[in-house]
């Protein structure tokens, strides 16, 4: 990045690791917000937290396409693991309720009357602030009301033997088998204790459900259950341990499938197979290959790309009322389930996450690209497009209506995606005094020509030169996604350039943007550190340094987003953990 | 005051954990002082005004003669109003820029510095609040005497992220507070279990003990994982266990009341951006009702938070309000204007049903101290001073003068934080938050 900054007065580069902070003067439009209004995703965070967004050790300077080397530092010392600290963490949303489907066979929105989760980097992860009194009520709450139900209709898959003949005897059995699944490790002797007593205390004060409904309860609002414990108590001595196999699953399942360990980890877990790379990569395989991981794939996907705030994008319906909730619904699904479809069924490949052209579709959204769909399709099955119009993740409507405006399309927002989430640079907010509202639709003026304007301004126009090329490249789609090769009584022009980066130069249309995003160093050293970021709830830092590297290095090999996957969970950074050392001030 | 003691009874055989109907008599002390129940309001909405839309005209002595277009809503209420102008912070106070600084509106105090919050609206990144906010110091405080079933209620208007830009209550540093911004989760925590219950099949004192030994379970479980996590860690499971002990207490304490009945909610609505009005006053009739119930004396209540995008489609708006804010043309000055005194009709509202509730002597407004602040001065220069204050009520007899515009000049807002404090009968405050060396409270308030 050194060589391209002196073109660019306002590119300042952060740490190595971090990517690039590129000023901006002004935006021309307010960048900060996610369209529609409400500004956050559903679920809690903001939209656009890329300023803590790491770029893992992003190749700057690397021109060469080749596989960024591991550096000599790294190899020698990989002996000797170095990891950054995770912080302790609360399961997120998505987390609870996979969690409570698989433990206690309950299906629904448990987490719905839970509080918001906190973003680190694109990505939930409630790791900064400790729970108030009316999150911990909230989860009592729901703790006792789901107890009551699984008991009431669960009670004997939860309930390994024979009450009636052995209640005593049953309810111990239970308590272990129950903890091991709730608290993902065998329970401790106190643990067992406690619980054994609160079983006795509700078989005796009521019956044995009552014992078992007491159990399930407290563990549920237990921090065993709550938290992702990944320590153990510190020993003295060495900051950085290996995870034992218990965590090491919990940390599998729990970035895989966004749930707690299954059987099978459990097993694995047990016969302390998970510290071995090879057992780890396995397991993963395995879990890939569960329908589990594809909802984990989605969610990450539409956190990276900012689509998880479309459970609450508004558009003008004045000027789109195709925009309804039937395909809103319908923009939500298909994200997830290209991506889904690419990193399982398909070849995995970075390239064919940004150039397939394929669309996951139901008639609403076959209707916006223009697909007849035949009677009775099943809009989890692919259907082929026009790729001269569409093709890839950056081509789908809910991306393009998530960057846009609620009247019009903007290619700044997109501009903006580009540089922060796909290059892992970021941008610097404009001025306060710069006019960020955006150019009033006209039907006489291109989009194009009417954002251009505000790049008169000299101040302005230094930094927007990093933004508009690329977002102008997206104008063949309107604030909805649709197609369009006119606009304002004259053809689109959708002519790019990125520069900057590692893949400089022109382009025309998202088509050709798109397949030099894909054979860009820095941007799939941008994705490795998103997954990174995803996988671990954390943002990678110094201390991940080889960790990264290595994983970058593998990714780059095959440029296959499974093996990245892979990588990571058999990384330094996924086996290890750091002590905090500090004591406890914030 | 007459007792409630049967819907105790059948609250607690609902017993979700923290269903919460018991209303307790004032204190001891407080009864044999005679003193005005206190209760603090503190509201905030986001995205600045248009200040000479906004500074109202005054007379002599700073009487006010009219609102400005900004408040014009709150015309009617002029007379119990306080409008300061010339307070707010300065631009290298703190980590952190523009819309960020929401988190020191209430604590005076500069955010932590770290890099969770930075490319959205600064070159400065920063992190959380660093200190207490004045509500939940001053709720501290009271409830050293006060016994209330909640300590403070937080209540929000879509607020729909866990984000710095949509909180405003803190419980200490790195410790953001949730408002519960779900008018119908409000319900159920607060008035599902005042007045008539369906009748229990359980015993009280079975219930009782079930509950108590599921916490103590989890108290038992927390200190086991308090001696496994990184010292860092363990503030966090700290503040669950206070927060466990907390609601334990809450639960525990006798039940009488004053005769409420819960608040009828009408036909349920969808929780959506076009029906934030119906949101807004569901949530407003529900803090008054909290207050005059005596549930909580310290309540505050969020709208959508710093630099939201709520399309206000019932002004007939198609932009988002940060949006709608930065238009600093000609054209722009009606919306800008309007999305404000929206907010103003909201507060109208909120002190007209105030001013509806006797309480005490007078009425609920006399015995409250309600202030209502913003993160930005003008929402399209994103400056910080003078923020928007305005405050209402006598807060019991404490502020004998309203109906007046105070012009501070340029001055930090500290000073407005330690008279929030002074005003609600804590007059050993000196000095409220880091921002402002100084100390002491506003001058001319009272």
């Amino acid at each position: 990045m050194e060589s391209s900054r002196s073109g660019w007065r306002c590119l300042i580069a952060k740490t190595a690791l971090v990517g690039q902070l590129l000023g901006a003067a002004c935006t021309g439009e307010v960048g900060e917000q996610s369209p529609g209004g409400g500004m956050t995703a559903p679920n809690g965070g903001a939209t656009s937290g890329g300023g803590n967004n790491p770029s893992g050790n992003n190749p700057s300077g690397n021109n060469t396409g080749a596989p960024p080397p591991v550096s000599s530092a790294c190899l020698a010392a990989s002996a000797r693991p170095s990891v950054g600290v995770s912080p302790l963490r609360r399961l997120t949303r998505t987390q609870y309720n996979h969690t409570v489907r698989d433990l206690l066979g309950l299906q629904g929105d448990h987490a719905a009357s839970l509080g918001l989760d906190e973003k680190v980097g694109h990505f939930y992860s409630n790791v900064n602030n400790p729970v108030s009194e009316l999150a911990v009520e909230q989860y009592m709450t729901a703790a006792d009301a789901l107890a009551t139900r699984a008991v009431s209709t669960n009670l004997a898959t939860l309930v390994p033997c024979d009450a009636a003949a052995d209640p005593a005897g049953c309810g111990a059995k239970f308590v272990d088998s129950f903890g091991q699944r709730a608290f993902r490790r065998p329970l401790l002797n106190e643990e067992k204790t406690a619980m054994l007593a609160l079983f006795e205390a509700g078989r005796k004060d009521e019956n044995f459900e009552g014992g078992v409904r007491r159990v399930v309860a407290a563990m549920l609002q237990s921090p065993q259950f709550l938290y992702h414990i990944e320590l153990g108590a510190p020993t003295g001595g060495a900051e950085v341990v290996g995870l034992d196999s218990f965590k090491v699953g919990a940390r599998l399942s729990y970035f895989l499938w966004d749930s707690m360990p299954d059987a099978e980890l459990l097993r694995a877990a047990g016969a302390n197979e998970l510290t071995a790379p090879v057992a780890i990569r396995k397991q993963a395989e395995r879990m890939l290959n569960d329908a589990r991981a594809a909802e984990t794939i989605a969610n990450f996907h539409k956190q990276w790309l900012g689509t998880d705030m479309l459970p609450i994008l508004e558009k003008d319906a004045k000027i789109y009322p195709a925009f309804t909730p039937a395909l809103r619904d319908s923009m939500i699904n298909e994200g997830g389930r290209f991506a889904d479809h690419v990193l399982r069924a398909g070849d995995g490949q970075l390239e064919t996450l940004f150039t397939a052209p394929l669309a996951f579709v139901d008639e609403p959204l076959a209707k916006l690209y223009g697909v007849s769909l035949p009677a009775g399709h099943d809009p989890s099955k692919p259907v082929k497009l026009d790729p001269s119009k569409r093709a890839g993740i950056l081509t789908q409507a809910g991306l393009l209506a998530a960057h846009a405006h609620a009247d019009q399309s903007s290619p700044i927002r997109r501009g903006k995606l580009v540089r922060e989430n796909l290059f892992c640079q970021t941008l610097a907010p404009p001025p306060p005094d710069a006019d960020i509202t955006p150019p009033e639709p006209d039907p006489k003026a291109s989009t194009r020509s009417r954002f251009e304007m505000h790049r008169a301004d000299p101040q302005c126009k230094s930094c927007h030169a990093l933004i508009d090329p690329l977002g102008f490249g997206f104008e063949n789609y309107d604030g909805i996604g649709a197609y369009r090769d006119q606009e304002a009584g004259a053809a689109v022009d959708a002519r790019g350039e990125i520069v900057g980066t590692d893949v400089d130069g022109p382009f025309n249309g998202v088509g050709e943007l798109s397949r030099k995003l894909a054979s860009s160093p820095t941007v799939r050293a941008c994705v490795a550190s998103h997954w990174f970021n995803y996988a671990l709830g954390r943002v990678a830092g110094d201390a991940d340094k080889c960790a990264m590297e290595a994983v970058t290095a593998a990714f780059a090999k095959t440029n296959n987003l499974r093996d990245l996957i892979l990588a990571l969970v058999t990384s330094d950074a996924f086996r290890y953990g750091r002590f905090d050392t500090r004591t406890g001030a914030p | 005051m007459k007792r409630l003691e049967v819907s105790r009874r059948k609250f607690l055989a609902s017993i979700g954990a923290a269903g919460m109907g018991a209303l307790l008599p004032t204190t001891e002390a407080e009864a044999q002082a005679g003193g005005p129940k206190k209760r603090l309001v503190m509201l905030t909405s986001g995205n600045g005004t248009v200040p000479v839309e906004w500074k109202p005209t005054a007379g002599p002595g700073g009487a006010l003669m009219s609102l400005n277009k900004c408040m014009a809503a709150l015309e009617p209420l002029k007379d119990d109003l306080l409008v300061l102008d010339g307070l707010g912070w300065q631009f290298n106070d703190s980590p952190g820029v523009d819309h960020m600084r929401i988190a020191m509106m209430w604590n005076g105090s500069p955010m932590l510095t770290g890099n969770d919050f930075s490319n959205s609206t600064g070159t400065r990144p920063c992190g959380w609040g660093s200190a207490i906010s004045i509500d939940q110091h001053i709720a501290n405080k009271l409830t050293e005497t006060v016994k209330t079933p909640f300590k403070s209620i937080e209540f929000g208007v879509w607020v729909k992220s866990h984000h710095i830009y949509t909180r405003v209550n803190y419980a200490g540093s790195n410790q953001p507070i949730a408002p519960l911004d779900d008018p119908y989760a409000v319900f159920d925590r607060l008035f599902k279990n005042i007045g008539p219950q369906p009748s229990s099949t359980m015993d009280l004192e079975k219930l009782r003990a079930r509950r108590q030994s599921v916490l103590d379970a989890v108290k038992s479980n927390l200190n086991v994982v308090q001696t496994k996590v990184s010292m860092a860690d363990r503030r966090k499971i700290e503040a669950h266990l206070d927060a466990v002990r907390s609601i334990e207490k809450r639960l525990d304490t006798s039940a009488s009341g004053n005769g409420c009945m819960p608040p009828a909610m009408g036909t349920k609505i969808e929780i959506k951006q076009a029906n934030i009005p119906m949101i807004s006053r569901l949530q407003m009739d529900m803090l008054v009702l909290a207050l005059s119930c005596d549930l909580t004396r310290v309540t505050s209540l969020l709208w959508a938070g710093a630099a939201n995008e709520v399309r206000m489609t019932w002004l007939n708006q198609t932009s988002g309000h940060h949006t709608i804010s930065h238009d600093n043309s000609a054209n722009g000055t009606a919306p800008r204007v309007a999305s404000h005194n929206w907010y103003s009709g909201e507060v109208a509202y909120l002190l007209q049903k105030m001013k509806s509730v006797p309480d005490g002597n007078g009425t609920l407004l006399d015995n409250a101290l309600v202030v209502w602040g913003n993160e930005l001065a003008d929402g399209a220069a994103h400056n910080a001073q003078p923020i928007p204050v305005v405050i209402a009520g006598k807060a019991g007899g404490a502020i004998k003068n309203s109906g007046r515009l105070i012009e501070y000049g340029k001055k930090r807002h500290n000073g407005l934080l330690v008279s929030m404090a002074h005003l609600m009968g804590l007059g050993d405050v000196t000095k409220f938050g880091t921002l402002d060396d100084g100390t002491g409270p506003l001058a001319g308030l009272t």
